[in-house]
């Protein structure tokens, strides 16, 4: 069996459609994923984190590339992969005539778990996920976020050796946002390995042990949250709501973004002084706080992760 | 590392009974589709009641067969609608359910639930029409092969779909065109002769008409019983084993 939970090699897909121009989603994504990570693939919307994941998850066939499961390739032999998974699809509703209870339950019965062992899981991921009290309403009576925990829901509990999560907590309160994330470090504490897509930057900094940022189909950069952060230049951001018509003046502690007249300048902890020194005397009104994941897409994209493809 | 639930992942049919239960389950939450399943066949069945009520007992066979399939086309709809707007298939293959499984599970959940209200159209037309046990059991076997045509073709035409409102105009056509228009509640004979082969090739028509010719309703050559049974037979084989070849290679989109 192999080291890797998941292994890409120089993965591409093209989508091509008649009489309009083909589509490259992903431009070689290679990637490893070891086991027991929870990874965080971390990208605008359109930058290829689905497709990779629908790829990863047996459900697309890539155009070129290798990817492995486990050992196996996904590509030839997806029926090997397909036991060792589970998905949480993006915008994937449960069924509406089912309540919480039923739809985890049956699925995992679906997926050969015996009543005994189905039943237990499927009461502790209810309790995870803080639907035990709306267990037996049907699904359409729900909201939004309430079904979307019913699907995290019922991914979670079948413990399944590699879990694919597409933007897992899309319209959760912050609550239950966290919940999920409590339930996926539990997850991997027993073994299970995590890959999941998001654009919320402190989902993928409090998730996931390491992360991938991908732009236009291309892996930019991985590493830990915090490699991604020092690489930024500095560890403290110091924002200064009115300096962005001074930015010259600033340039020299490090990166400067200047979004309208907002300017937010990154320094190290050495220079700090200094710089707010100048802040006073050029009359400007300056907070300090740690750098962000933002700030490091920011370096690395060059645009925010709110912007669309 | 822990073994995956899936210990025989090869298994074509793994999860089949649990995700038959899981659609019983759906279909059986929905009370209003339940109450308004048999609306046509009731509809129809008064129908001939007014023009002609000696045709009862054939309207009451052809409602069976008419039942069977539209149960079977209901396999349309509801796949396309969990694999559009819920991403179900999404959830439920990429993992240790076959395929085979999921549509299987799909089409014999929804014939389990809607099964009832046929069963007592079944028994009126073994009490009105006479039917021996031969004739009955004719009518359960040729009525389970309109079902299985019905759900395979409705599973496939449901993949080529990516908006549930443009399967709605197939749907329709499909039911009308197949299960309504031809002489499936009304003998054969009212229909005009030269279109006979092509009625014959249609399973609900056939189906009725070899039924129809078993009670005496409807005189068929041999040839023409010949044309209406392999032509039942074989098209459903040749569509159910299309669509288990077409659930394999629909799991993955290109």
């Amino acid at each position: 069996m192999s080291g890797e939970a998941l292994k890409s090699t120089n993965l591409r897909k093209v989508y091509a459609s008649r009489g309009a121009p083909s589509v490259e989603a992903l431009a070689g994504v290679t990637m490893e994923v070891r086991r027991g990570e929870r990874v965080a693939l971390l990208g605008r919307n359109g930058a290829g984190k689905t497709t990779f994941l629908k790829i990863a998850s047996t459900l697309l066939r890539p155009t070129s590339g290798q990817i492995e499961v486990f050992g196996f390739d996904v590509d030839a032999a997806p029926e090997k992969a397909r036991p060792f998974i589970a998905v949480v699809p993006q915008e994937g509703k449960p069924f509406f005539h089912l309540c919480p209870r039923e739809q985890v339950y049956m699925y995992l019965r679906a997926r050969g778990l015996s009543r005994e062992t189905a039943k237990a899981r499927t009461e502790e991921a209810l309790e995870r996920m803080g639907l035990t009290e709306i267990a037996d309403r049907l699904s359409v009576t729900l909201s939004g976020g309430q079904r979307q925990r019913t699907m995290v829901a019922t991914v979670i509990a079948t413990e399944a050796p590699l879990l694919f999560l597409d933007e897992p907590t899309i319209g959760m309160d912050p609550f239950a946002r966290r919940d999920v994330w409590a339930s996926l470090r539990a997850l991997t504490q027993k073994g299970s390995t995590i890959l999941l897509t998001t654009h919320y930057l402190d989902e993928a900094d409090a998730l996931s042990d390491r992360l991938y940022i991908v732009e236009r189909g291309e892996v930019l950069v991985s590493g830990t949250s915090d490699d991604l952060k020092r690489s930024v230049g500095g560890t403290l951001k110091v924002s200064m709501p009115n300096g962005a018509a001074q930015i010259d003046a600033f340039r020299t502690f490090g990166a400067c973004v200047a979004d309208g007249i907002h300017l937010s300048v990154i320094v190290s902890p050495e220079r700090l002084g200094e710089l707010m020194d100048l802040a006073v005397r050029s009359r400007l009104t300056a907070t300090v706080g740690p750098v962000t994941l933002e700030e490091a897409f920011l370096r690395v994209v060059g645009r925010s992760i709110d912007e669309d493809s | 590392m822990r073994t995956p639930e899936a210990s025989s992942p090869t298994r074509a049919f793994r999860g089949l009974a649990a995700f038959f239960w899981t659609e019983a389950l759906v279909q059986l939450h929905e009370e209003l589709a339940m109450a308004t399943s048999m609306v046509v066949q009731v509809v129809l069945l008064v129908f001939v009641w007014i023009l002609n009520p000696g045709l009862i007992g054939v309207a009451l066979i052809g409602s069976v067969v008419f039942s069977a399939f539209a149960l079977g086309q209901r396999v349309l709809n509801e796949a396309a609608y969990v694999r559009i707007d819920h991403k179900a298939n999404d959830l439920y293959l990429a993992g240790p359910l076959s395929p085979e499984a999921y549509f299987l599970g799909m089409a014999g959940g929804i014939l389990l639930i809607y099964l009832g209200p046929v069963v007592v159209l079944g028994v009126l037309a073994v009490v009105v029409a006479h039917l021996t046990l031969g004739t009955g059991l004719l009518l359960v076997g040729l009525s389970g092969l309109v079902w299985l045509f019905a759900a395979s073709v409705g599973y496939v035409f449901s993949t080529f779909f990516r908006d549930n409102r443009a399967i709605w105009a197939y749907s329709s056509l499909f039911f009308n065109v197949f299960g309504v228009l031809p002489p499936v509640f009304y003998p054969l004979g009212l229909f005009p002769a030269p279109l006979h082969p092509i009625v014959l090739l249609m399973p609900p028509s056939a189906a009725a008409a070899i039924l129809q010719s078993t009670i005496g309703v409807t005189a068929l050559s041999p040839d023409a019983l010949t044309l209406a049974a392999a032509g039942l037979v074989v098209e459903t084989a040749a569509i159910f084993l299309f669509a288990i070849y077409w659930a394999r290679r629909t799991v993955r989109s290109k």
